[in-house]
């Protein structure tokens, strides 16, 4: 169950604080850099709720993106629907279609549930590269960004596009956590503890997991329709299993389970890997060693890992304080 | 659509063939998950260095060269996996050890790259299996049909070694409840080791048999693992059964929803493969229960 | 209230459960006794439906219940402990007793407000935490506490669904004499409208909370009545105690 610890509402400030300096600062192409992060930082909260939380470790995320993506896409252009309809519709298919893979794979466990949601996942790909409305291998482009001029807002630029989406991301944070804290995402937890015991209590599992998998498919949804937004052309390449992968990548890298770990994540995934690939281009050979290592280090990604170290330490501390504190009002009481 | 005799027999050998090719892919990785409960994400790696491996060592000293000798370089770089990394994973949860390979995919993609570089290596048919053999009315390039015959021999041994002697009775020991076959007083850890490294052998082995075929580029154990995975899912994880079922069904359905049904033979193995977890959650044998 | 008609259940040639009809009234407490292997715990699972009989039914106030699923006998009111605890090792007591509650209040599905805020729920942790003597760990981990109170929150956890029928497998295993007998002092102390069904391998022990006692040996029925019966039948000291014994 998700809890908010001192260490996690410090790591959220600094971040906030260090995304708000880089989006008021940063010139184009660190704003590009930051608008990356953001949508990938959404799209590992999505997956960050159901793995970390729920034991359904899915590779069918980055495909979930992509039908947010590509959803919004022929919404918003082929069939004139209002951008911000669009994105909402884009948003509703993705849970939908999530809910269904997440109801037909709630039987699976383990390596099989990770196979059932690849084999989804790719199910996705094929049908988007094949089918010819998708414009196959090349495509597709000519998306426009929401339209917010009746609040003063202009999403092309990419300034206020990468508020725009930090807004977002704060918004979807704030939905995790009620997701998790509420009686459908404890349950779930539940079912991740112990699922035969949940059953016999009389939850009917398959619904919580699917109920869950169709929420977290919508945020990947909506992550999809800001990526298309973001880079205004989409490829079916956005779907493939390897984007997926690389999520969950982040996800273990910053710390599974922890909402923050995968924020964490995510910046220093985007950073390291604009970095590594100016120096090298084998930029994959550098993240494979450090997956390695990170996992035979044996402790919960990089978030995990100062949790183990400073977390404790930082509330105890906070809790002495407060202690005290009540102890010195109790003494002026007296 | 009218198809002739000759349309089925050429079908159904393209099916075969490249059944052929999956089964000595996914037999090494099934087994060694059924017997180590190890999912080798990065066995489609192993194959491509196969096919690299293949295709450096053809260029100097002929096909058969590399047909013997990537099999024993890729095993050979199983033992170095195992020694380094593997037995270390082995406490560790399934989540750890698909993470693991999942960033050894990475690292070995690149490795690839900086040894080979990213342009494709073409690699010549032996000219004892060039050409073509005249059979049921159709003409079929010899090279092929070797493969077929490979896949077939390989498949009788393995079925002998596991069936009828005394190391496939301490695999399928191991299979069934690896802390009984310890207590048994089987040395598990090293039974391990040499599922390992035979399993990266017959990688080695498809890669470098594969290379003539394919065009050899960086990506292409990328592109093989996820047909090799739905293999051994559908097949059911850990039976030599399973393996060759599976890959049989994949064959087929692929070859023959290509030529039958172009729209939907992309999703078609997929759909199939959802359909078979939904029913059979574990695959269709399983080793186990 | 509970009620099951010549279940059957035969594991290939073993022949697990013979033609079982058992028949709980309102408030009755029965313990099942009998030797290792007698059947106790697949009787057990078919009950909960964990496992289908091969023929036979089962009935829960006076509803036919054996096509329904675990989770649907759950939500009719029959809820069970485990013999070997199955608890969710990473929360809190309460949290434990809570996601129990939840279910029976159903806001275990809801997505709106946290379920274990919510006073009904409150409500059933603390009675439930009162009644298995659990108020002192409310708030302790389950990898926090002794095996011995995790054996109470192991019952705490499937009486936190208000259920009509509590099945209990072996409540006291693994717990010493002096807390086996605080235990079944605890069991005496439950809402006598609450109908029980435990297994139970100390025989002395089952006679502290038995209204009637139900005695398996290979799969069957062999007796069926009243505690200070079963004292005296030597049917039951032959098959019963003859292998307890040996054991």
């Amino acid at each position: 169950m998700f809890r908010h610890t001192t260490l996690r509402y410090a790591t959220l400030a600094l971040l906030l604080a260090g995304a708000l300096f880089q989006a008021l600062t940063a010139g184009y192409f660190g704003l590009e850099i930051l608008t990356e992060i953001l949508i990938l930082a959404m799209l590992v909260l999505a997956l960050d709720i159901v793995a970390g939380f729920g034991g359904m470790v899915s590779l069918c995320h980055g495909a979930l993106m992509g039908v947010g993506a590509y959803a919004f896409t022929i919404l918003s252009t082929s069939a004139g629907i209002a951008p911000p309809i669009a994105m909402g519709g884009a948003v509703a298919l993705s849970g939908a279609i999530a809910w269904i893979i997440g109801a037909i794979c709630s039987r699976s466990h383990g390596i099989y549930f990770i196979m059932a949601t690849l084999a989804f996942g790719q199910m996705a790909y094929s049908y988007v590269f094949e089918a010819p409305i998708f414009g196959g291998d090349d495509g597709l482009s000519g998306i426009r960004r929401l339209d917010l001029s009746l609040i003063g807002l202009n999403l092309n630029d990419s300034r206020t596009f990468a508020l725009f989406c930090l807004v977002l991301l704060g918004a979807v944070y704030g939905a995790a956590v009620l997701i998790l804290r509420s009686g459908l995402g404890r349950s779930f937890s539940g079912v991740m503890h112990n699922e035969q015991r949940m059953r016999a209590l009389g939850l009917t599992v398959w619904r919580v997991k699917a109920d869950v998998f169709g929420l977290s498919g919508m945020i990947a949804g909506l992550a999809g329709t800001l990526a298309a937004q973001h880079i205004m052309y989409i490829s079916p390449g956005l779907l493939t299993w390897t984007v997926s992968g690389e999520a969950l990548v982040v996800v273990i890298l910053g710390g599974l389970g922890t909402l923050v770990g995968p924020l964490v994540g995510a910046a220093a995934f985007v950073v390291l890997k604009h970095e590594i690939s100016g120096i090298t281009p084998y930029w994959h050979l550098a993240v494979g060693l450090i997956l390695i290592g990170v996992v035979m280090s044996r402790s919960n990604g990089i978030f995990g890992w100062i949790e183990k170290r400073w977390g404790a330490r930082l509330d105890r501390r906070l809790a002495d304080a407060t202690r005290s504190q009540d102890q010195k009002e109790v003494t002026t009481d007296a | 659509m009218a198809h002739d005799l000759g349309f089925w027999v050429l079908q159904a050998l393209n099916a075969l063939q490249l059944s052929m090719l999956l089964f000595l892919l996914s037999i090494g990785l099934t087994v060694i998950f059924g017997l180590m409960h190890f999912v080798n994400l990065a066995h489609g790696s192993l194959y491509a260095m196969g096919a690299y491996v293949a295709a450096s060592l053809a260029a100097v000293g002929g096909y058969w060269m590399g047909f013997f000798l990537a099999p024993v370089a890729v095993a050979g770089v199983g033992v170095l996996l195992y020694s380094g990394l593997i037995r270390r994973m082995r406490r560790a949860g399934p989540m750890a050890q698909v993470l693991v390979t999942f960033g050894l995919i990475f690292a070995l993609l690149d490795l690839t790259r900086i040894i080979w570089g990213d342009l494709a290596l073409a690699i010549d048919v032996p000219a004892s299996l060039s050409g073509r053999l005249t059979l049921l009315g159709i003409e079929y390039p010899v090279y092929r049909l070797f493969i077929i015959a490979l896949g077939v021999a390989i498949f009788a041994t393995l079925a002998f070694v596991l069936g009828r002697t005394q190391i496939g009775a301490m695999i399928r020991a191991g299979v069934d409840n690896d802390c009984m076959a310890a207590c048994l007083g089987i040395n598990v850890e090293r039974l391990f080791f040499i599922v390992f490294c035979v399993g990266c052998g017959l990688a080695g082995l498809s890669g470098a048999v594969a290379a003539p075929l394919l065009s050899v580029t960086p990506d292409m154990g990328l592109q093989i693992l996820i047909p090799t995975l739905i293999v051994i899912v559908i097949g059911g994880l850990g039976s030599l059964r399973g393996a060759i079922a599976g890959s049989l069904i994949y064959g087929f359905v692929q070859t023959f929803g290509a030529v039958l049904a172009p729209q939907l033979a992309s999703v078609l193995i997929y759909a199939l493969l959802a359909a078979v977890l939904v029913i059979k959650p574990v695959g269709l044998f399983p080793a186990k229960g | 209230m509970l009620k099951t008609r010549e279940l059957d259940k035969k594991f290939g040639a073993v022949h697990v459960t013979r033609q079982v009809s058992l028949k709980l009234e309102r408030g009755e407490r029965r313990v099942i006794l009998g030797p290792n292997g007698a059947g106790k715990t697949t009787l057990f699972n078919q009950l909960v439906g964990e496992l289908t009989p091969d023929s036979g039914s089962v009935h829960l106030a006076g509803e036919d219940v054996t096509s329904l699923t675990v989770a649907q006998r759950a939500r009719r009111g029959l809820s069970r402990s485990y013999q070997k605890n199955t608890l969710f090792d990473g929360l809190t007591v309460e949290e434990n007793l809570g996601l129990a509650a939840a279910v029976h209040t159903g806001h275990a599905t809801r997505l709106w407000g946290d379920s274990l805020a919510r006073p009904e729920v409150r409500e059933i942790v603390q009675e439930v935490a009162e009644q298995v003597n659990l108020m002192p760990f409310i708030h302790a981990k389950v990898s926090e506490i002794s095996y011995g109170v995790r054996r109470q929150l192991e019952v705490g956890v499937a009486l936190a669904t208000r259920p009509l029928v509590l099945l209990m497998d072996e409540p006291t295993s693994g717990v010493g004499p002096e807390m086996s007998k605080a235990f079944h002092d605890l069991l005496n102390n439950l809402p006598r409208d609450l109908t029980m069904l435990i297994i139970e391998h100390d025989m002395d022990l089952a006679f502290d909370v038995a209204d009637t006692i139900t005695v398996l040996n290979y799969g069957e029925v062999v007796f069926d009545g009243a505690p200070n019966e079963a004292r005296g039948s030597s049917l039951l000291r032959e098959i019963y105690l003859g292998s307890w014994e040996d054991a």
